[in-house]
């Protein structure tokens, strides 16, 4: 029987879907691999060590999953992580590690830019805030600090683009990972010129984009051989993680909205427009020509959460932090919605969406002699939720939605998923399928390989039940603090300035 | 706790303890000079704080001990006082002389001791892998010092089981308190993350599992599960992952021998490296890298 593979290169780990023709899933593996942290803003990956994972992970996975059950592979499709930057020589060696998303080292270049009126016109053809993730500002980064490994690079590629160019030879990068690097035009569908500019690079150091459904990539000999797939296996390059979850979670057209919750956040939105805010506050990714994902991000998702439980949490075993979870989430459940007036700010990791303030920091605000450790729990919960939620409230009012989908690990505990439901006053449904992105991955092959006419029809498909119905007496409670969270978050603007200086993050 | 001061050959009671070099409590009144200089230390020595407040430099390193804390020297480590006298205050010690202890931490007690030989090695791997020779707050050190007094000083039947009981009862509360002290148990990546650190810096040491399930402070079971779940890898293939990774960027980025670069990262032999690169990736090392360079 034929059986489609969905490759997930993630920020932490690579994760192998497969699925038979019509959609039924038959095995998950995954394998993890290193973030280095050199300097405290650094965030760095080996991209050997990523690349073997990716292989070794999949030739077990075909092994024992697929050929031991007679699968025959019909295609393999990726998605990956968005931001990453590794520059490479002209053998397509790797120039040291990949830069990841989350590293900060651009801090000034980012600055530098958004005093510039160039700014918006970079944005408006990009479609990327300008932001120290952007690969725009980290090959600015590197030109201008990195001078000797910016000089040697042939290209700067994606981790993504490395590990397709070591399986199949050719460096190429897909429009919608392409949208993600604020270098490239989303309207016309090539490099952009200005943005190329600020980076001080020619568009011949960047792989060349193709769409996503660009399908005639080939094995390596050797890797048909070692991995035992067919020359003709079909090799899908696919879109980013991002747009795949948004596909995944069937949210296609006006009215939807889907929120993900992992170690950090986001709630996107997609249609056949850009969302052109004024403040720059959104992105605009493409999942394929013409097709805008379009949202914002969180920095300050579960590992909020993970932090509060490892610092707080009841430990019965060593490194349990799954019971000690599940142990902090009941006892939330006893204070009442609101915690009764404690706030939590929950910028630990400073903020993307919809501050865009890389030095603000955290706080619990509004404590009073009656508040217990109940209420520090469930504040610290609805503060991430608050947060979620703002992003979601400013998104609105460029698009309209009226259900929401929800996945990911955090996200998905009954109670986050019911304050989600309650704080934006929406039915929320949780997403069926386990991932997905793989979802996501899976329904974009379908697409390329006819069974579906278009992404359209194939997001359609994916099913949704409204789990969660929002309770009209605590939306009205969490209004009623939002304003006072929405508040702060701005008027503390200087004082997250010189308490980040003092900490010298 | 009344003084005393014990030396092999100097002291009978110490000649059914033939690995025991010194053990003494000792409480210091006056300053002498020159009495505690920097030196090498030959033997594995713990030295308890009782009371007092000493200032002590051990591996080139700086440290300050307060009652309750112990300092632990290796083997060839440097110690002793900048000022080369001792403080005042009351110390514990014992020097222990391992049948064999490398640089690389490869510790051998001897028969005296009933803790296996795979563990002993564990044991000396995660000391000469630890930067922090001080444990603080182990009170617990403080009372098996006491025991081993009061035993050879008894000498009740049974005293040499005991006394040897005692000092592995020592060893493996420190060990236990290392890895508690250098990891929080509560945050499992990050404790991954400082292992895959000693991992890449030890890539030619020829690692067991205990070994590394002793750095996080787990059983092997335990530990096993753990990284399985978190890196979907064993411990062992996890190490493969490095290896190679490690080796393809040595195979790119110089013009080392496949053996040399095979020995680096870890393998046995060249032949060990080739099939388990080439069971992977399809090509052999010297393929590889031929690939890799005629790209241009």
């Amino acid at each position: 029987m034929d059986c489609i593979i969905t490759i997930d290169i993630g920020t932490s780990a690579v994760r192998i879907f497969a699925f038979e023709m019509n959609g039924t899933a038959i095995g998950f593996s995954k394998g993890s691999y290193p973030t280095f942290h050199t300097e405290p803003i650094y965030s760095e990956q080996d991209p050997e060590q990523v690349f073997i994972t990716v292989l070794y992970v999949l030739k077990n996975f075909l092994t024992e999953k697929i050929n031991a059950k007679k699968y025959k592979v019909a295609a393999i499709c990726f998605s990956a992580a968005m931001h990453s930057v590794l520059p490479v020589d002209k053998n397509g060696v790797p120039l040291g590690n990949a830069i990841t998303w989350a590293d900060n080292r651009g801090k000034k270049e980012a600055d530098d830019l958004k005093k510039l009126p160039m700014a918006k016109t970079i944005y408006d053809a990009t479609g990327t805030p300008i932001h120290p993730m952007s690969p725009l500002i980290k090959i600015a980064w590197i030109k201008r600090h990195d001078k000797e490994r910016f000089s040697k690079t042939d290209k700067f590629i994606a981790i993504k683009n490395y590990i397709i160019q070591q399986l199949t030879g050719e460096c190429v990068i897909d429009y919608s990972l392409a949208s993600a690097t604020g270098l490239f035009n989303i309207h016309k569908l090539h490099w952009d010129n200005n943005a190329l500019a600020y980076a001080g690079i020619s568009a011949n150091r960047l792989p060349t984009p193709v769409p996503v459904f660009y399908s005639s990539l080939q094995l390596r000999r050797e890797y048909q051989v070692s991995l035992g797939l067919p020359k003709k296996t079909k090799i899908i390059i696919g879109a980013s993680d991002g747009c795949m979850a948004t596909l995944g979670a069937g949210v296609w057209g006006e009215g939807k909205a889907t929120i993900t919750i992992e170690q950090s956040g986001a709630v996107r939105v997609a249609g056949n427009k850009m969302i052109r805010d004024s403040k720059q506050r959104f992105f605009n990714y493409l999942l394929t020509d013409g097709y805008y994902v379009s949202g914002g991000p969180t920095n300050n998702g579960g590992v909020i959460f993970e932090w509060f439980a490892k610092q707080f949490g009841i430990f019965n075993e060593a490194y349990g932090i799954d019971d000690s979870i599940h142990t902090l989430i009941k006892e939330a459940m006893q204070a009442p919605a609101g915690s009764d007036g404690l706030l939590f700010l929950p910028y630990l990791l400073g903020e993307r969406a919809p501050l865009w303030n890389a030095n603000a920091r955290g706080a619990y605000f509004g404590l009073n002699i009656k508040h217990e450790q109940k209420h520090f729990i469930r504040a610290t919960l609805e503060g991430i939720l608050y947060e979620i939620y703002s992003i979601g409230k400013i998104l609105e009012e460029h698009r309209a939605f009226s259900t929401l989908s929800i996945n990911g690990s955090f996200a998905s505990y009954p109670l986050w998923a019911q304050i989600i439901a309650d704080m934006f006053g929406k039915p929320v449904s949780v997403n069926n399928s386990y991932d997905s992105i793989g979802t996501g991955a899976l329904l974009l092959s379908q697409t390329e390989m006819g069974v579906y006419r278009n992404l359209e029809d194939a997001a359609k498909t994916v099913s949704l039940q409204t789990n969660y119905h929002p309770n009209k007496k605590d939306h009205q409670v969490y209004m009623k603090y939002f304003s006072v969270f929405e508040k702060l978050s701005y008027k503390l603007k200087d004082e997250f300035e010189e308490i980040a200086l003092l900490q010298n993050l | 706790m009344s003084q005393f001061f014990l030396q092999q050959q100097k002291s009978a009671e110490l000649n059914p303890f033939p690995h025991i070099v010194e053990l003494a409590c000792q409480k210091i009144q006056h300053i002498q000079f020159n009495s505690f200089p920097v030196r090498q230390s030959l033997r594995l020595q713990f030295f308890y704080v009782n009371e007092g407040k000493f200032e002590w430099s051990i591996n080139g390193k700086g440290f300050i001990l307060y009652p309750g804390d112990m300092a632990v020297i290796l083997p060839q480590q440097d110690f002793g006082s900048e000022k080369a006298f001792l403080d005042l205050g009351i110390i514990s010690w014992i020097t222990i002389s391992p049948l064999q202890f490398t640089k690389a931490g490869n510790m051998l007690l001897g028969k005296w001791s009933s803790i296996p030989e795979n563990e002993t090695k564990s044991i000396g791997k995660l000391l000469s892998l630890n930067h922090l020779p001080v444990l603080s707050k182990l009170a617990t050190a403080g009372h098996i010092f006491q025991s081993l007094q009061k035993e050879m000083a008894e000498q009740e039947i049974g005293y040499t089981v005991r006394v040897n009981q005692l000092i592995d009862e020592l060893l493996i509360t420190v060990v236990r308190h290392l890895t508690r002290q250098n990891n929080l148990q509560r945050d499992f990546p990050q404790t991954f993350m400082k292992l895959e650190q000693s991992l890449r810096n030890n890539l030619d040491h020829q690692w067991l599992v205990e070994e590394m399930a002793v750095l996080v402070g787990l059983g092997i079971t335990a530990f096993t599960a753990k990284v399985k779940n978190y890196t979907g890898f064993s411990p062992l293939h996890y190490l493969i992952n490095i290896r190679i990774a490690e080796a393809i960027k040595l195979l790119k980025n110089t013009n080392n021998h496949v053996t040399d670069i095979a020995l680096e990262t870890g393998f046995y032999s060249s032949q060990h490296f080739s099939t388990t690169f080439k069971k992977l990736t399809g090509y052999t090392p010297r393929q590889f890298r031929k690939n890799n360079k005629k790209n241009t």
